[in-house]
């Protein structure tokens, strides 16, 4: 059986491609056979993040419609074992993601894979709740930032009441935060919103902190997810949340600007 | 304060306003998820009840929301006519002012939040 995570923020921009890029390489790398699938219909760019814009020949939206069989559609990447991406279409828009459709889509990808990640486009529409709507985990992105986080709260609520796990009354939706682009040096000087008051404002769980990092430009740029750069401090926050998530005790880096503090060892509590 | 001191003393880390300012929104819109958004038909309904008595234009209805930490006021100014204040005096107590342009007619609690909003608007 296969888990599906959803990525998912709300708010545009704070990292959802960049982390579900990192995310699925970082699971993959542990051995897992894990699928990434780009919801954003119309906005392709995962592709791009994962460096096989040149090899898409069908979309999730072919497979859905019958024009592409799976197979056909998935990409397998070149550099790890375990790794394929599931690309969305340019050409269409939202509205060809039907309910059944990708059902249909995530049912056969289950029985060959063991994680399903699903890369959420920006808003609460169609796009974003059919990326949550068969969730069984979802990540929370979200930057230390008032409009981020005010909308990853209406989020936590889409999936509270509209997944396919409340509306079937089951277990909900398990959630973790991820929070991105955290710069610990404004944080010190008061300008930034701390770790533990995000965690104490969303009140869910959370599964790491990334770093504000010029490797995450970097990497896109050459269409490396930035977990493969393990000489910087966001690919080695990454790689330490999808250790968490995998259920590991790993203590939270990069969240002062020395080393290590009493802020790590409060940390320790959520994790 | 002068804006201008209000930028250069900083006298509260603008992080920990972000944090009060989210914690104050996010319960109301929480609490508010629920249920449905009743402010339109409340105000709806006191107009109507005040249009019984007193002829309103529209255009001069004003009303206010202050989602607060404790307690939140809903104002609702209504601008009544000269020509009824005859009228609207003897269909409302006696004390309130005449076909004033601020006028507060009404003032209730509202968003939620149990508290006392009484008469006056929270500063
Ligand atoms: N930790 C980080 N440090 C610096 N820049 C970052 C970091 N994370 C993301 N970015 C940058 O932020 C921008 C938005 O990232 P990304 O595309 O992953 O966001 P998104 O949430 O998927 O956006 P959308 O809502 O449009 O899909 C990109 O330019 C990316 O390089
Ligand atoms: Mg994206």
């Amino acid at each position: 059986m296969s888990k599906i995570i959803v990525m998912t923020s709300g708010k545009g921009g704070v990292g959802k491609t960049t982390s579900s890029a990192a995310f699925a390489t970082g699971l993959a790398l542990r051995g897992f056979k894990t699928v990434v699938i780009d919801f954003d219909v119309g906005l392709r760019n995962l592709d791009l993040v994962m460096g096989c814009e040149r090899r898409v020949v069908f979309d999730f939206i072919n497979v859905i419609n019958g024009e592409a069989k799976l197979n056909q559609a998935l990409i397998k990447d070149k550099r790890i074992e375990n790794l394929y991406i599931l690309p969305t279409s340019q050409t269409r828009d939202k509205d060809a993601l039907t309910r059944e459709g990708v059902e249909k889509v995530l049912n056969e990808l289950s029985k060959e894979f063991d994680y399903i990640l699903c890369d959420s486009p920006a808003g609460i529409e169609r796009g974003a709740l059919m990326s949550l709507y068969f969730a069984d985990h979802a990540i929370i992105v979200t930057n230390p930032e008032v409009s981020s986080v005010r909308d990853s709260d209406r989020i936590l609520g889409v999936l509270n009441s509209r997944s396919r796990r409340a509306e079937q009354g089951l277990e909900p939706v398990t959630q973790q935060l991820l929070l991105t682009r955290y710069d610990p040096e404004r944080v010190e000087k008061g300008e930034m919103l701390r770790v533990d008051d995000v965690l104490e404002i969303l009140a869910i769980p959370l599964l790491g902190v990334i770093p504000e990092s010029q490797a995450v430009l970097r990497a896109s740029n050459v269409g490396m997810p930035v977990i493969l750069d393990e000489a910087s401090n966001a690919g080695l926050a990454y790689s330490d949340a999808v250790g968490r998530f995998l259920g590991e005790d790993i203590e939270h880096r990069f969240v002062t600007p020395q080393k290590k503090g009493l802020f790590s060892r409060l940390l320790r509590r959520s994790a | 304060m002068s804006i201008f001191n209000f930028f250069r003393a900083a006298p509260r880390a603008s992080a920990v306003q972000a944090k009060e300012r989210l914690q104050i929104v996010m319960a109301h819109e929480r609490a508010g998820r629920s249920g449905p958004d009743y402010l339109p038909m409340l105000q709806q309904e006191l107009l109507a009840v005040i249009a019984k008595y007193v002829n309103i234009d529209e255009n001069k209805v004003e009303v206010k929301l202050d989602r607060g930490g404790d307690c939140s006021t809903l104002e609702v100014n209504i601008e009544l006519p000269a020509r009824e204040q005859a009228k609207a005096a003897a269909a409302t107590k006696p004390g309130d002012k005449p076909a004033g342009n601020d006028d507060a007619a009404t003032k209730r609690p509202a968003g939620g939040a149990v508290g006392n909003a009484g008469g006056k608007k929270r500063i």
